[in-house]
């Protein structure tokens, strides 16, 4: 090896390769090859000439490629397991996904992958992990998927029924799931998502007394490290919980309370929780209820008062009036509350208007499908959103809506699984979990070409 | 060939799966822990990272990620045993560097295991909960080091040692101590702060309260502050040199308070060189260390301010009561206005412009300032004499300073509105006689007084300026009109018309003008009624002034400069050689006092008698006589003839000044009232004065019972009831 210069030549399983210390440089110091150049191991004064890896040289052809020029193109003959598995080796792990997919744009995406599920049915949930992994919770299980893909240990509650489950971080999982009558047992639990082991159960005290209760939706607050559930307890335990993420213990209660005209709002029954970090509220939607109607309302846990809310007033509904089937909250641009009906129009709530903001304003620019109600498996249709864009999930196909009037610009469908019962995007990709045979699609939007 | 056997087919028994060498895992780590050792012995040369590095990932992946674990922990507890000895063996001050030598041994070493290592950091200790090998090797070096028995206490006085012989003044190896500490803080905050910190803290409390008990008994105020700042500056460079930056405010607050907080009070008064040693003297320097120490502790400025205050106080009213100074009003405002800008000066430069203490300053000089009923009356007397004489040939810039200055003492007066009457008269006079040195200045005094206190504050005052500009060019236009022939012969008149309530003077009844001078004024109220019609013109003789040419006796000729009334005597003079007073006073029609000040000016001042009186006398008598002096002489052409001043405003008249503003205060009081009656309807007593004497507050300061006086006069005249429930409450009636 010359001295003085940045050269490196490197022995791969017989196959010689050469490179600059500056392109091994890219790999970090927490990588072994980042490590291999560290002057304590004398490495680049090797009488030989040449540092012999023992590793496959095929893949660390690709690795080095990638450290050279960020791009990963993998050979056919390649498997990906293979290069993972490498990648795993040198620590370049975390390249190597980054190199995958670029940020989510709904209107790029493609469809990544299709992973066939375990049990048919009734598949309750799919929740996208931080770091692109997912997890898919039916029955009393909560499948673990990593962002390779690889199905992990499950996550089960003691086999209780699972309500919701969350990424809380990459590795920790809160599940939350249906008590029942007479054992004490449902509620929270924390998880492992690599080993699927529990590591606490987060607790609802009454009186100086633990509660049992089951546990529904489930939301965080990363930035005030807070969990979020919605809690039906056997008494007065109705509410929305919080626990603080860090110490595992319960913070605070916001029980239910009294609504106009006598009736409770349903906050221990909320299908969906959403906290708003612009406006420190939590959204809570009741969609369907039990015995009251519609609620959509913002808590504010620290005057202890709804700040906002929504109500479907009561009225005896119609069979074809339209029904909110799902919300979420928007924060971007106006900050307002987008409804979905069943027949796949949007509404918006606007936030800020006093109670001039609390009739919806259905869009009807953006209805996309009407009639075809005379399906088998219907699905209730799902909302997420990402970057000022929205994700509206519907029977067989996923819509994409953007810009400030949310115009239908892409619409994703795959082929196989029948309709979707959930979507979910983090980790820049999306997620959809398909009622029929519990596939789920994974899509992702592909880099930008560099040509 | 025989015959063919039936082939037999053995089925082998299914074979178990393949086995790893059973000592695989026991050889790949005695690999590695040889490789451990080497390098804890400097002897990593001769080891191959790739080998190490596979040998690692293999136990990981078959599972011997536990082993491989806790041979670590074992190893590196072992080598860190004999590290242990080898420092407990260094004798005296080589115990730090050994230390430290070690430390940073340890240090690389963990690096070179980690690399090897990071296999098993990226898998096994994230899925089972460990701590990261360069975490790990820190808790056992804080474990096997820097908590063993034998360490812990002797680092600590090593350290502590070190410090104090800095403090005494020797020179210390501070790279040394840096590292140490950087230690400290590595193995974690909790570290630094049990085993460094606190005890620290404790000894420097110690160290300043021996320290600062020997000091102030025998240093003054500013040295001791000195040494204070001093110890203060060394102990923040000694964070910045060597301790953690979170120290710094820990290791301050301890020297400010032993050296500071702790001796406050005795330092502020100390005597002979205390804070009012340091205000009377001027000692910037001092008080701006004083400031700057004190406002580190809690309560620190509010001492200085309290004590400021209070010496302030007793010196202003000192200043503002002392007999000796009320005899000369210029000197008393001069006074002030000294004592304003070394307050300034001493805020300015010493307690950095600090607001609560110009906000002291102004109480203060609110406070002593009202204490003395005339200062309003002075005030307007100073400007009078700078407008006068003292502005004259002073540039713009200066007057305008001049001007500020005596605007930051009005603002500190509570009767603004005896200040106006003052000053209406004042300027009134000063306008009448020209004798104003500068009509910018006095325009640009009365836009000050109308920003800070509003229009109707000035609107009077500014009505006096229009009058005069106005009367100029009247008295074009009258002149003009005139034609030249009128203009060649006799008397020529400049009449400045004034518009009533503008001005101070009360009308008073004019004197009979000589016949030789009624043509002419004739002609000006004739004109002056036919540009204006609808208005009265009356005549203020009692203000106006006079050019005389007289020829005296001997051919002596001078021009005389008289006011209206000493004009109307002399020109009797013209017809007659000997008058008496009744018959000036029957002539002339002045008034009594004003005949006989007009008199005396003109027979009995030495130099400028050009009458003589018989008898010879000071004073002026009922059957006095008067002849015009030919033995007059001067030597100049030009002659002033003053008035003999009236006497001081007597007590009486000052009463009566008095009477006049609380007269005019009434009217405004009940205004007040009755403005915030209408708006609120119903309103107590209490709220009625408080509000009250906050709309009032910009003009002066209504007395409660003024108040009362004025809301029972509404009562009377029906503006306002009381309720009938509570007597307390008013009700307002529309």
């Amino acid at each position: 090896m010359e001295s003085g210069t940045d050269r490196v030549r490197f022995n791969v399983g017989g196959r010689i390769f050469e490179t600059t210390a500056t392109t091994l440089a890219g790999a970090g110091r927490q990588s072994m090859l980042g490590a291999v150049l560290d002057e304590d191991w004398n490495v680049r004064g090797a009488a030989a000439g040449e540092y012999f890896i023992d590793r496959n040289p095929a893949c660390f052809a690709v690795l080095l490629d990638l450290l050279r020029t960020g791009e990963l193109h993998l050979p056919p003959t390649i498997p990906e397991k293979l290069l993972c598995r490498e990648a795993l080796y040198y620590g370049l792990l975390d390249h190597v996904r980054a190199a995958k997919w670029s940020p989510l744009d709904g209107n790029r995406l493609q469809l990544a992958r299709t992973v066939t599920g375990r049990a048919p049915g009734d598949g309750a949930a799919i929740r996208a992990g931080p770091d692109g992994g997912c997890c898919v919770a039916h029955g009393s299980m909560v499948h673990v998927y990593n962002w390779m893909l690889d199905e992990l240990k499950p996550i089960t509650l003691d086999y209780l029924r699972v309500n919701d489950a969350g990424y809380m971080d990459f590795d920790k999982i809160v599940v939350t799931a249906s008590e029942r009558p007479g054992r004490g047992d449902g509620g929270l639990g924390l998880f492992s998502s690599s080993t699927g082991e529990l590591r606490h159960r987060f607790q609802v005290t009454h009186q100086n007394q633990f509660k049992s209760f089951t546990a529904g939706a489930l939301t965080f607050d990363h930035a005030g490290r807070r969990i979020f559930a919605s809690c039906k307890g056997r008494f007065n335990e109705y509410g929305i919980g919080v626990w603080d993420q860090v110490t595992g213990q319960q913070t605070d209660f916001f029980y239910e309370l009294a609504g106009t005209g006598g009736d409770t709002v349903a906050l221990g029954e909320a299908d969906k929780l959403q906290w708003l970090e612009g406006n420190r509220c939590l959204m809570t939607a009741t969609l369907f209820p039990k015995a009251d109607h519609c609620f959509i309302g913002l808590l504010d846990f620290r005057e202890k008062k709804v700040a906002w809310s929504w109500s479907d007033g009561g009225s005896i509904v119609p069979p074809d009036e339209k029904q909110v089937l799902a919300a979420v909250a928007m924060e971007e641009g106006g900050p307002c509350i987008c409804v979905v009906n069943q027949y796949d129009d949007l509404g918006f709530l606007d936030l800020r208007g006093g109670a001039a903001g609390r009739s919806i304003r259905w869009n009807s620019r953006s209805r996309f499908m009407r009639g075809k109600m005379d399906g088998m498996d219907l699905c209730f249709p799902k909302l997420e959103v990402n970057d000022g864009q929205l994700f509206s999930s519907m029977n067989e196909s996923i819509s994409v809506f953007s810009g400030p009037e949310w115009v239908l610009t892409s619409r994703l469908s795959s082929s196989s699984g029948g309709s979707m019962s959930d979507i979910s995007i983090a980790g820049d990709r999306l997620f959809a979990l398909h009622s029929d045979e519990n596939v789920f699609d994974v899509w992702e939007t592909p880099p930008l070409p560099t040509m | 060939m025989n015959t063919p056997k039936k082939r037999n087919f053995k089925i082998e028994a299914f074979k178990h799966r393949v086995e790893v060498d059973p000592k695989y895992a026991e050889k790949t780590w005695k690999v590695l822990e040889h490789a451990i050792h080497e390098i804890y012995n400097h002897n990593a040369s001769g080891l191959s990272f790739e080998e190490l590095y596979r040998n690692a990932y293999n136990m990981v992946l078959h599972k011997f990620g536990d082993k491989l674990y806790s041979g670590l922990i074992a190893t590196m507890t072992l080598h860190l045993k004999e590290i242990s000895k080898s420092i407990e063996a260094a004798q005296g001050g080589l115990f730090l560097e050994e230390l430290n030598r070690k430390w940073g041994e340890h240090n690389k070493a963990l690096q070179m295991i980690r690399d090897i290592l990071m296999y098993m950091d990226r898998t096994y200790v994230s899925n089972n909960n460990k701590t990261p090998v360069h975490e790990l090797g820190l808790s056992l070096w804080r474990e096997h080091i820097i908590h063993s028995e034998n360490i812990r206490s002797r680092l600590l006085n090593m350290l502590l040692e070190q410090i104090y012989r800095e403090r005494t003044g020797e020179v210390i190896d501070r790279g040394l101590m840096r590292n140490i500490t950087k230690m400290l803080s590595d193995l974690g905050p909790s570290v630094y702060q049990e085993d460094f910190e606190k005890p620290f803290l404790e000894v420097s409390a110690s160290f300043y309260s021996g320290e600062s008990q020997q000091f102030i008994e025998c240093c003054s105020c500013g040295e001791y502050l000195k040494k204070a700042e001093r110890w203060l500056n060394e102990e923040m460079e000694r964070v910045t040199h060597y301790l953690d930056p979170k120290s710094e405010p820990k290791i301050t607050s301890v020297v400010e308070r032993e050296m500071i907080a702790n001796h406050m009070q005795r330092l502020v008064h100390m005597e002979n060189s205390g804070l009012v040693d340091m205000l009377v003297n001027d000692r910037y320097e001092d008080l701006g260390r004083m400031y700057s120490l004190f406002r580190r502790v809690p309560d620190g400025l509010s001492t200085i301010r309290d004590v400021m205050t209070s010496h302030l106080r007793e010196k202003g009213k000192q200043l503002v009561t002392d007999p000796e100074r009320l005899r000369d009003p210029v000197d008393f405002v001069q006074h002030l206005l000294d004592e304003k800008d070394k307050y300034d000066k001493i805020i300015g430069s010493s307690f950095n412009n600090d607001k609560t203490f110009l906000n002291a300053l102004t109480s203060s000089f609110e406070y002593f300032i009202n204490l003395n009923g005339r200062a309003p009356e002075f005030i307007s007397l100073y400007v009078d004499d700078k407008f006068r004489r003292g502005l004259r040939g002073v540039s713009e810039e200066d007057v305008e300073a001049v001007l500020d200055k005596v605007m930051t003492l009005f603002r500190y007066l509570q009767e603004k509105d005896v200040f106006e009457k003052y000053y209406k008269q004042h300027l009134a006079k000063r306008l009448l006689y020209g004798k104003t040195v500068s009509d910018d200045a006095e325009r640009s005094l009365i836009v000050k007084l109308k920003t800070e206190c509003g229009y109707q504050f000035t609107s009077k005052l500014e009505g006096m300026f229009t009058d005069l500009k106005t009367s100029q060019d009247t008295m074009q236009g009258f002149s003009a009109g005139q034609g030249p022939e009128a203009a060649g012969e006799g008397p020529a008149i400049v009449v400045q018309v004034l518009t009533t309530g503008s001005w101070p003077m009360q009308p008073s009844a004019a004197c009979n003008l000589p016949a030789e001078l009624l043509p002419v004024c004739e002609r000006f109220r004739a004109y002056y009624l036919g540009t204006h019609t609808g208005r009265r013109l009356s005549w203020q003789t009692n203000m106006g002034t006079a050019d005389l040419r007289v020829a005296f006796a001997r051919n002596q000729r001078h021009e005389l400069n008289v006011s209206t009334h000493q004009m109307c005597i002399l020109m009797l003079f013209n017809s007659a050689d000997r008058l008496g007073y009744r018959e000036i006073e029957q002539a002339t029609e002045i008034p009594a006092a004003d005949l006989r000040r007009c008199l005396q000016s003109l027979a009995c001042v030495k130099g400028k008698n050009v009458l003589r009186k018989e008898p010879m006398s000071k004073d002026v008598g009922d059957d006095d006589a008067f002849f015009v002096n030919d033995a007059f002489a001067s030597k100049y052409y030009k002659v002033k003839i003053g008035t003999v001043a009236a006497q001081k405003d007597s007590e009486p008249e000052k009463q009566e000044t008095r009477q006049r503003v609380e007269e005019d205060r009434k009217p405004q009081i009940e205004a007040a009232i009755v403005r915030i009656m209408k708006s609120r309807r119903v309103l107590d007593h209490n709220n009625v004065v408080a509000e009250v004497t906050r709309q009032l507050q910009s003009r002066f300061l209504p007395n409660p019972v003024v108040i009362k006086k004025r809301i029972e006069s509404l009562i009377e005249r029906e503006f306002l009831e009381r309720d009938k429930a509570d007597r307390k409450l008013y009700r307002y009636l529309a």
